[in-house]
């Protein structure tokens, strides 16, 4: 080689050299690495999607369902019965006797803690992703 | 030359504090240079420091890049002005995960890993260790996680990039005569028995 330096190393400079100088645990650690950042894509993404539809009155439950099951619900409020819509893995409010209809314009929720809320009916339902309903919290602030 | 005359054995510690002074003051300078880049999240950073702490863990070891590290983050924070502040924490975390995934890579890998490797690990690591603290002390909130995969991707390019950087500087280092010796403890050991 025309380079005649006494380099330790001497497997050419540059980014060549770069290449040259990787072994094979350096190419494995890479490969490694660059799959788990892949996983994690697809990890975070499993875990955001909903598993289970629970709907409150006033703080308390009053339906709990699946979100694979396609099914209708009526639940009742205080200004009457509304209608909810279990399909495809979303939910839905179909029928509200409230004013604003927000809860049926919301449209379709299916992943894990978005919610549909009806106000003046007194009702929120919720997607969650375990059937672990005590254990539910938004935010924990410090 | 005068150096010569002067005993090699005496010679080389003190050579080997004076570049690993150099390479820190680099590292806080790049430290404090990235702070004051736009960056989108506050999480999102290059980690061009740590270039330095793979040079001096490939040339002095891994208790030179610990002492750069701690030093770096001290000294950078002090000049950022965010000392034991939550960004403070958070570069904290990072670096003492990072650094301990690197200097034990690096001892336990020896030859077989090249600053490449050791870099990306090192990334991932420096990631993971300020999201986990991020999340145990700052914000819990389950849509934290949503942004965990680009931050890993993010530190994932930025590592493999800071590791070629680091391969090279390792690589044009070595063929200067003050690095001659450093990064091989037996052939400076052998170097300094030869009879003068």
């Amino acid at each position: 080689m025309a380079v005649a330096q006494s380099s330790d190393t001497g497997k050419g400079s540059g980014f060549k050299g770069v290449m040259n100088r990787l072994t094979w645990l350096d190419r494995l650690l890479v490969l490694g690495v660059g799959l788990l950042v892949a996983g994690s894509f697809t990890l975070v993404k499993a875990g955001g999607a909903g598993q289970r539809v629970v709907v409150e009155r006033d703080g308390k439950v009053v339906f709990n369902g699946v979100l694979t099951e396609a099914r209708r619900v009526t639940v009742n409020g205080p200004l009457g019965p509304t209608v909810i819509a279990i399909k495809d893995g979303s939910v839905c409010v179909l029928s509200s006797p409230c004013p604003a209809k927000v809860c049926i314009r919301t449209g379709q929720i299916n992943r894990q803690g978005e919610l549909l809320a009806c106000v003046p009916n007194h009702l929120v339902i919720r997607v969650e992703g375990t059937p672990d309903v005590e254990n539910d919290y938004d935010l924990i602030s410090r | 030359m005068t150096l010569s005359a002067v005993d090699p054995q005496a010679l080389e510690p003190i050579r080997k504090r004076i570049f690993l002074a150099l390479f820190t003051a680099l590292a806080v300078a790049l430290h404090t240079l990235e702070f004051l880049l736009p960056s989108p999240v506050p999480w999102f950073r290059f980690g061009f420091a740590n270039i330095f702490t793979l040079t001096a863990l490939f040339l002095y070891g891994g208790r030179a890049a610990w002492t750069l590290v701690f030093t770096r983050i001290l000294v950078g924070s002090l000049l950022i002005g965010n000392l034991f502040s939550p960004g403070f924490l958070l570069s904290l975390s990072g670096g003492v995960l990072a650094t301990t995934l690197m200097t034990g890579l690096h001892r336990l890998g020896g030859k077989a890993v090249g600053p490449v490797g050791i870099s990306v690990v090192g990334a991932i690591g420096h990631a993971t260790g300020q999201f986990l603290v991020a999340w145990l002390l700052l914000v819990r909130h389950e849509g934290l996680w949503l942004i965990f995969p680009f931050l890993l991707l993010f530190s994932f390019l930025s590592g493999l990039a800071n590791g070629i950087t680091a391969d090279l500087l390792v690589d044009f280092l070595k063929q200067q005569p003050a690095f001659r010796t450093a990064g091989s403890k037996t052939e400076s050991a052998r170097e300094l028995r030869r009879p003068a």
